[in-house]
């Protein structure tokens, strides 16, 4: 790194370096004056006793840490959010995937169905706790009257412990919104030439799909995928308004074990070591993916 | 590209509309019924608006009111004389449009940066782009009010409209990965031309990233618009606060939520969210067709 | 509402409206308005919703012409959000003078200094007539024996019942000399399946909020008294408990756990289709907002053994350490919190439950009070028992025990006995982590 670091570069090298540092400045100023404070008390304040005064802290080295591995709830949640975030990513993606691809066809009413699959996301928010009321509950909700009128016994949802994670899952693919529109944006920016091209070479719609579709779409993918990642980790509405981590302990994923200890039990030292495990997990899981991404994914013209 | 025999080209070129045919059936038959559970909480929302409070949570649930109670829509934005939500909304709006403008300006330059530009270090600070986006917001709250606090930005929308003008990880590393799907022949051709980055920026990238702008800023619209906890914590005193704010004041302890009101003003509050997206959709799903990619 | 603005005159009216003649008391700081020069602002962090801030404005319009040196603003925060925002506001020290605490924030927020100890002001304002308020509402506020805040709101749970469907079933309505085991049977007898009708709402507190309902008619509590250890494996606890299962999920009259979960903000006694439930002062309004039937309160059944017992809770106010005119914040709080304040804030306006027997005996005029609601005042005076956990600085992980333990036993997820065990374990290793604190 520092060999590379020191190796003379030409003076046009030298330049674009220049222009590269005067592009990222407002970025690099805002993490200066926003994050760096906040981010590096946070980690300081992890090995304290804070509970909400910033006086008199006392330091307790890595008793928060220890605290946290000895407590088996903050075993569970660590299981629990492993499990959501693999459902998450894995349906999740691949249904706004379908869904962007359903939405690029060229199909009579389009826009207005765009619009129909992104109204979830619009109306997030209040609406939230009043509306999954309506679709997953269990004696009054859509969801299992459809299933009723189709001789199904509809399951309790988020009010059974074996449930609960499902429907959370289940639950997050009405939030597909974002990750759908991103999908569709890098499928309008496939150059069409290059179908065109594959249909003269006869290539038939799996093989499109795969050759042209999927190649050109990875970089965007990619980051899809990291997202859906990063935000099944942290997203904890539906948690926080619905479930506030049960039955019992089991959608007590890590974002609510560390919300409950910062508001609720009022250890913020606590919930401060909690986000750096987060964070620590994060990074390996992001650190892997861009490993594994220079595998799959294509990249049209990145300067290394 | 896989090549197939011609024989079969043929055979496949002649049912090409059969073809089209079944597609366009396919697509509606996933299309139709799964828009109808995504369009349930828009209708949810509306209904209860529509409703007097003591139907709301009636048994059975009924989706269409018996009657139509329009009054709530009036009743709702004038708030008891006590929500301003005419304010409110100016307020909302005033920082969505500042934070869209200021994201889009300040991600662009810095996604260019480290997409197409060559530096030393360049891996180093994008692994911190992606980092900052790792550390759970929750967790921040606390030491980022108090941040605000020491620079004597709270009760003004500073903190909210301040940060946007320094980029914001997720939205760089969003245009970092479209503008890597660009062509590097087009920046070989500007550059034999002698355009500069900045030109080839402005000339080559915006232009064909539209969509990803174009999607950008719906992002950012939407996230600022609903951005409920910042407001919160960082407003005080009323002819500041932002509609998401304003409109939970509807809720109160022990069931005295009154949810037609609320649910009133949230309608008319994604009424604006959803014609941008439906009028502005052209703009990011259709933009790149005008705009003719040689690839 | 009847009167406009509260002017001295108005003032004077309603108090003298008020079945007490505690106003006496009252007119010295009356008759001394100050004069206008120098104005402080006196700030506060409180949560109504925006159909009580009318009667707020009201009040503090009063305040401020009584008071022409004092401005009073007000920052709103949501009932959800107000106990997270405080601890930011408390971390960089810029709290508001006077915030409103939640009953089960007193002891954490006093212990954090976020509410200073106002014990020495209130006892040596001779005026304010701290013994005239429900000593179980005090007892909440009191923190090391100091008191460190004040309740403005605190009420008792009693049992409520559907006149309507009584009717239907040509049953008596509850009566004072009910039992427990009356009340079930009246609940299995009620319970139609067919017509989705159940006797009885199904729930469980075994916190702070309704506590003794069901345990306390055996003779127990899930605590000792100096919230050192749990006391749920005894007897009379497993008793009750076995009591509530058995009513709930073997002869189904109650809404077990998922059922009644499909009634958001509302329960199934509020939306109408159980007979009996829960009933608390602080949510009649909400009744008399969302139900669409006839309704009625009765005292908690006794235990066999002729006994009476439930739960109360409510909210307080507290002055902050960044405050730097504690005694501003007094003078506001004083009449605020006298059997005036609270007869014209939450009597008339039927919002709550004043911490003040007299102030609940000039509610029950209101309109959400329903036609017995009396036997809340008897409660008050006679059974009705702050539960806990409440003084013990693992209260809210306490709490958070206890009723996921409910939530599992409501949803048929766990037995009595399991439950019995965990709370037992994890009940105290919590209280065992703050012993030395």
């Amino acid at each position: 790194m520092f060999r590379r670091l020191m190796r003379p570069i030409s003076p046009s090298a030298k330049r674009e370096e220049r222009i590269f540092y005067l592009f990222i400045l407002p970025w690099l100023i805002g993490l200066v004056l926003f994050n760096v404070g906040p981010v590096f008390g946070m980690l300081g304040l992890s090995f304290t006793d804070w509970r909400i005064s910033l006086d008199n802290l006392q330091f307790v080295g890595l008793e928060n840490y220890r605290t946290l591995f000895a407590d088996p709830i903050f075993r569970i949640s660590v299981g629990n959010t492993l499990y959501i975030v693999v459902g998450r990513v894995v349906f999740g993606t691949s249904f706004a995937l379908l869904l962007a691809i359903l939405l690029n066809q060229k199909v009579p009413g389009i826009p207005f169905f765009r619009a129909v699959y992104y109204l979830p996301t619009v109306t997030a928010g209040v609406a939230v706790a009043l509306v999954w009321i309506w679709i997953f509950n269990p004696r009054l909700g859509i969801l299992n009257y459809t299933l009723k009128q189709l001789g199904i016994q509809g399951p309790p949802w988020i009010f059974s412990k074996d449930w609960v994670k499902p429907s959370l899952i289940l639950m997050s693919m009405f939030s597909v919104g974002p990750n759908m529109i991103i999908l569709l944006a890098g499928l309008q920016g496939v150059p069409k030439e290059l179908y065109e091209s594959a249909e003269i070479d006869g290539a038939g719609n799996w093989a499109k799909f795969r050759n042209v579709t999927l190649p050109m779409l990875s970089p965007v993918l990619f980051f899809v995928i990291i997202i859906s990642v990063v935000s099944s980790f942290q997203n904890f509405t539906e948690i926080r308004v619905m479930t506030e981590g049960g039955p019992g302990e089991s959608s007590n994923v890590m974002i609510w074990y560390l919300w409950e200890n910062a508001f609720i039990f009022l250890q913020l030292g606590v919930a401060a070591a909690v986000a750096w495990i987060m964070f620590v997990i994060l990074m390996a899981l992001t650190g892997i993916q861009f490993r594994l991404g220079r595998r799959w994914v294509y990249y049209e013209g990145e300067a290394r | 590209m896989t090549t197939v025999k011609p024989k079969k080209t043929v055979s496949w070129r002649k049912s090409v509309k059969g073809r089209r045919a079944i597609g366009i059936a396919i697509t509606f038959a996933l299309l139709v019924p799964l828009g109808i559970a995504f369009v349930l909480p828009f209708i949810v929302m509306v209904s209860t608006a529509l409703k007097p409070l003591n139907q709301v949570f009636a048994f059975p649930p009924r989706l269409i009111p018996e009657t139509l109670q329009w009054q709530n829509f009036p009743d709702g934005w004038y708030g008891y004389g006590y929500v301003d939500f005419t304010t409110c909304t100016w307020n909302s709006l005033k920082i969505t449009l500042n934070n869209i403008i200021g994201n889009l300006v300040s991600c662009t330059l810095a996604a260019y940066a480290f997409a197409r530009l060559k530096a030393r270090g360049k891996n180093f600070f994008f692994a911190i782009v992606l980092a900052t986006m790792l550390l759970p917001n929750e967790a921040l709250v606390v030491p980022q009010y108090v941040l605000f606090s020491r620079f004597g930005w709270l009760d003004t929308h500073l903190p909210l409209m301040v940060p946007p003008w320094f980029g914001w990880p997720f939205f760089i590393f969003l245009l970092r990965q479209f503008f890597l799907t660009i062509p590097e022949e087009l920046i070989d051709a500007a550059k034999i031309d002698g355009a500069g980055h900045a030109r080839i920026l402005m000339q080559i990238f915006i232009p064909l990233s539209k969509p990803a702008l174009a999607t950008l800023a719906i992002f950012a619209f939407i996230g600022n618009w609903n951005n409920f906890f910042g407001p919160l914590l960082y407003l005080r005193t009323p002819n500041v606060q932002t509609l998401p704010v304003c409109l939970v004041q509807y809720q109160g302890a022990y069931g005295n939520t009154e949810w037609h009101l609320m649910m009133a003003v949230a309608t008319i509050a994604v009424i604006p969210v959803l014609l941008i997206f439906i009028f502005g959709q052209r703009y990011f799903v259709e933009g790149i067709a005008t705009s003719g990619v040689k690839g | 509402m009847s009167t406009k603005q509260l002017s001295r005159r108005n003032f004077l009216r309603l108090a003298a409206a008020s079945s007490t003649g505690a106003v006496v008391g009252y007119l010295g700081p009356l008759s001394n308005i100050a004069s206008a020069q120098d104005t402080v602002e006196l700030t506060f962090g409180r949560h109504w919703e925006a159909a009580f801030r009318p009667r707020q404005a009201e009040y503090d319009e009063g305040f401020m012409e009584r008071h022409p040196d004092i401005k009073i603003s007000i920052t709103y925060n949501t009932w959800a959000d107000h106990n997270n925002v405080v601890p930011a506001w408390a971390a960089a020290g810029t709290l508001p003078d006077v915030i409103y605490v939640h009953g089960s924030r007193a002891t954490p927020w006093a212990h954090e200094g976020i509410i200073i100890d106002i014990h020495d002001i209130v006892v040596a304002d001779e005026e304010f007539n701290v013994d005239g308020m429900w000593e179980e509402s005090v007892r909440l506020y009191r923190v090391n024996g100091r008191i460190h805040a004040l309740p403005y709101d605190h009420g008792p749970i009693i049992l409520g019942y559907n006149k309507d469907l009584f009717d239907a079933a040509g049953m008596d309505y509850p009566s004072e000399d009910w039992t427990m085991e009356d009340m079930a049977a009246a609940a299995i007898e009620l319970t139609d399946p067919n017509a989705g009708i159940w006797g009885w709402d199904g729930r469980l507190d075994l916190g702070n909020g309704g506590g003794g309902f069901f345990t306390g008619a055996w003779g127990g509590t899930t605590m000792n008294a100096d919230e050192s250890a749990m006391t749920v494996d005894t007897p009379e606890i497993r008793a009750a408990l076995n009591h509530w299962y058995n009513l709930t999920h073997v002869e189904n009259a109650g809404a077990s756990g998922t059922e009644m979960e499909a009634f958001p903000n509302s329960q199934p006694f509020r939306a109408g289709v159980a007979a009996m439930g829960h009933i608390a002062t602080w949510s009649t309004p909400s009744m008399r907002a969302l139900a669409n039937f006839e309704w009625d309160v009765a005292p908690t059944p006794m235990g066999a053994d002729g006994s009476r017992y439930t739960g109360a809770f409510g909210s307080g106010y507290g002055i902050t350490p960044t405050s730097d005119k504690p005694d501003t914040a007094w003078t506001y709080l004083r009449e605020y919190l006298s059997l005036e304040g609270m007869i014209f804030m939450w009597s008339l306006s039927g919002r709550g439950s004043p911490a003040r027997p007299e102030g609940l005996e000039a509610w029950l005029t209101s309109d959400p009070a329903p036609p017995s609601g009396r036997y809340f005042l008897e409660a008050m005076f006679d059974y009705a028992v702050t539960g806990p956990p409440f003084q013990s600085l693992a209260a809210a992980q306490v709490s958070n025990i206890l009723s996921r333990e409910a939530d599992l036993l409501r949803l048929g997820e766990t037995s009595v006995d399991e439950a019995i065990a965990t709370i037992t374990e994890e009940g105290n290793a919590a209280l065992d982590s703050v012993a030395d604190m």
